[in-house]
């Protein structure tokens, strides 16, 4: 129940394109059915197709939007602190830049993508793929890839450097294949200090991210 | 933890991130370009020389980087060590200045100002961080290397209808930025704030208050809706410690009648201290102004002799179809002189630069005829000056205006407030030129036409090579030979230019950067491809 696609339907959360976005869309969807789909007209009442438009909505809200249990002061702590966030994130202008800024964060994630991305190996964020090049003049520089094409590369290297580079310049490019965020988090700390950086994290809003208008980024119907 | 322990390893010293001093700040532009206009001067000259008149013609564009969403873009590229700093309203793009590839990019999320509304003019640089300002008049900064905002501070309030748009000015600490918009009865101010903490040092405000020294230019009420916008980058002279500002129109713009005398400190130029925000010294070119020729345009510092005698000069081509000579120590008035033909509302400057009026030829209610027209005879796209040929160089428009007056009363909350207009007259006569002055005696040596070009378009840049790049609004970028004007070189961007040129060299090629309405461009001389990488 946690909105991931299923055998013979798409994802109701995540980044799928065309989401029906608005309360009134998935009322309609859920009451009409999608023609020349397997997604049928539900025939409840409608009171009932309400509540499982809020339970969408709810599934898709951000973190922020969510009661995450824990102490979020104690979290912050344990951020700066044994979790040693700040050495790769920034958050409200302080801390490190090699992975992304974590200012707005609760804004911008649901409360389970949060939690995978503490506890399990996810896809690499585009912009922070670990890299490690080797120039035909014999420097070694890592980091991370913040682009890449056919013919350049640019990297920010673990001192906060940029290093662009043509590729003709370089002799050897090999690209990490897992992400630099740790994900032992759940088992490095405490099952309360864990939480308590849930929590924290969740909390972590400096302004919401665009809400879309009624009707705006719709599927045409 | 062994994991969290081995990525700890790796790194995470102090920034060794590129770090621009107050010493390379004052520099004039060499590899790098980290200002507006180039240097504090704002005299657009670069030192590079790769690019010259004897090679120009196998000028190639290198790369084209498409910003998405972008259209009308105004920004001036900075490039810091191979990095390029470009933007558009509330957006900033970080790009590898060889190749245009992305490094990184921020938006800036609006609470409720449109997010699109320009233009934005471009970036400041010091130490590690970038700056720029918001169309819900924020000014930010941002780690250079990463484009993590580090703090924001809150200039104006947008309630109120004001934005900020021009590239800031960054100098000894200090982050300069000004706001708009002067044609909505905002009164103008300028507002210093730590480059290190974003903590607000001081503000200049463009019209005096009640009691205060030029508060009896205004009558009435008047100065409460009063305009006077710091729309564009100014400049700075180290050795005098002194800002140079050009202070925008009077509010409202073609009615003078609310607003009898002089109206301090528009259509001015003021001298700052850096240190403190007071006033050293004012020239007001357009007294009194009804045309909306805010007298914004930049101010260009050159130290050279006049009248036998070196002196520390402020040149400046104003809107209202005047080329000022002044003492930027004193703010003296030295020399004055037409700088289009189509000037019909002063017949000269007397002796202190005030304009020798023609009477009658103002607003009205019917409606009269007034050279420049509110367009100007020059506007906010930069001029330039180079050294080696002694000539100032900048855009000039030929064209007058159908100018009215109506009595349309002020709105708070950010509505028009100009009390007239004028219908620009497109006859044979409206032309755009790039024209070349004596510095000292606005003497014309020679001008090109932009043929095609319904407006102004964008501003210029010198090179030592001995060549002045000039982007048209017909989309044409043009290389003219600096001491004939004659084209040397053209290339058909596709697109409307509305912005300034630049120049930078990174692993020793000169690179030209230029914003078009959707695109910035980085051209270089051709050379043979190597092979392909991929």
């Amino acid at each position: 129940m946690d909105g991931a696609e299923g055998e013979r339907a798409p994802a109701l959360v995540g980044d799928r394109r065309f989401f029906r976005l608005s309360e009134n869309a998935l009322f309609d969807t859920i009451k009409n059915g999608i023609p020349g789909t397997a997604m049928p007209a539900l025939g409840l009442p409608d009171d009932d197709i309400w509540r499982i438009v809020v339970f969408i909505r709810a599934m898709r809200a951000s973190a922020s939007d969510v009661d995450v249990p824990g102490d979020a002061e104690h979290g912050a702590a344990v951020f700066s602190g044994k979790g040693e966030c700040l050495k790769c994130h920034m958050l409200l202008g302080k801390g490190g830049i090699i992975g992304p800024d974590l200012s707005n964060i609760g804004a911008q994630m649901t409360l389970q993508h949060l939690r995978e991305s503490l506890t399990q190996a996810r896809p690499i964020p585009i912009g922070y793929r670990p890299v490690k090049v080797v120039t035909r003049s014999g420097e070694t520089v890592e980091g991370i890839a913040k682009n890449e094409d056919g013919f350049s590369i640019q990297i920010l290297d673990f001192h906060d450097k940029l290093h662009l580079y043509d590729k003709s310049e370089l002799r050897q490019i090999v690209h990490g294949t897992t992400s630099l965020m740790p994900h032992n988090y759940d088992q490095a700390l405490s099952p309360g200090e864990y939480q308590d950086l849930v929590a924290m994290l969740a909390h972590q809003v400096t302004v919401k991210v665009h809400v879309k208008e009624q009707g705006e980024g719709e599927v045409g119907r | 933890m062994k994991r969290l322990a081995l990525i700890f390893l790796l790194g995470f010293a102090s920034s060794l991130c590129a770090q621009i001093t107050d010493k390379q700040l004052e520099q004039s532009p060499d590899s790098d370009w980290l200002h507006y206009n180039g240097g504090y001067s704002s005299q657009r000259h670069s030192g590079l020389d790769q690019i010259k008149l004897s090679n120009v013609g196998s000028l190639v564009s290198k790369w084209v980087y498409h910003v998405p969403g972008g259209g009308g873009l105004q920004c001036v590229p900075i490039v810091v060590d191979s990095v390029m700093y470009i933007t558009q309203p509330n957006e900033i793009y970080a790009l590898d200045s060889r190749s245009g590839r992305l490094i990184w990019q921020y938006h800036h999320i609006l609470a409720k100002a449109p997010d699109r509304e320009g233009p934005n003019r471009g970036v400041a640089v010091f130490e590690d961080k970038v700056y720029f300002t918001t169309t819900d008049s924020f000014v930010i900064a941002l780690n250079a290397a990463s484009g993590n905002v580090l703090w924001q501070s809150k200039i104006a309030e947008a309630s109120e209808g004001y934005h900020s748009s021009a590239a800031p000015l960054v100098a000894k600490g200090k982050v300069l930025v000004g706001v708009i918009y002067g044609d909505r009865g905002l009164n103008g101010f300028l507002v210093a704030f730590d480059a290190r903490t974003g903590e607000r040092l001081w503000q200049f405000d463009s019209i005096p208050k009640p009691g205060e020294p030029g508060s009896e230019s205004w009558a009435g009420d008047s100065w409460k809706h009063a305009g006077g916008a710091t729309w564009l980058t100014g400049s700075y002279d180290p050795e005098l410690n002194l800002l140079y500002w050009a202070i925008g129109n009077p509010s409202p713009d073609f009615n003078g009648d609310v607003r009898q005398g002089d109206n301090l400190y528009t259509d001015s130029m003021v001298a700052l201290d850096l240190n403190t925000g007071k006033m050293k010294w004012h020239f007001q070119f357009t007294p009194h102004d009804v045309m909306d020729w805010d007298g914004a345009e930049i101010p260009v510092l050159v130290d050279a002799p006049f009248d036998g005698k070196m002196r520390k000069l402020l040149v400046q081509a104003d809107r209202n179809g005047f080329y000022y000579v002044l003492d930027r120590e004193t703010g003296q008035f030295l020399h004055g002189s037409k700088l289009a033909r189509q000037v019909n509302w002063a017949t000269g400057l007397t002796e202190q630069g005030r304009p020798i009026l023609v009477p009658g030829i103002e607003p009205s209610l019917k409606g009269t005829k007034v050279c420049p027209s509110s367009t100007g005879a020059t506007n906010w796209m930069s001029p330039t000056y180079n050294p080696q040929t002694g000539l100032f160089y900048f855009v000039a428009l030929e064209g007058c205006g159908l100018a009215t007056k109506n009595t349309e009363q002020f709105r708070p909350g950010g509505f028009q407030y100009r009390g007239g207009g004028d219908v620009l007259l497109k006859d044979d006569t409206w032309k755009v030129y790039v024209r070349a002055l004596e510095l000292t005696t606005g003497k014309q040596v020679w001008e090109q036409e932009r043929v095609g070009s319904g407006s102004l378009g964008g501003g210029l840049l010198s090179a030592a090579g001995g060549v002045i790049f000039s982007g048209e609004l017909n989309g044409e970028f043009v290389a003219l030979n600096a001491r004939t004007g004659q084209p040397v070189w053209h290339f058909n961007t596709g697109q409307p230019i509305n912005s300034q040129p630049m120049t930078y060299m990174v692993d020793g090629k000169q690179y030209v950067g230029l914003t078009a309405s959707s695109d910035v461009f980085g051209f270089t001389l051709f050379e043979p491809e190597k092979a392909a990488a991929k």
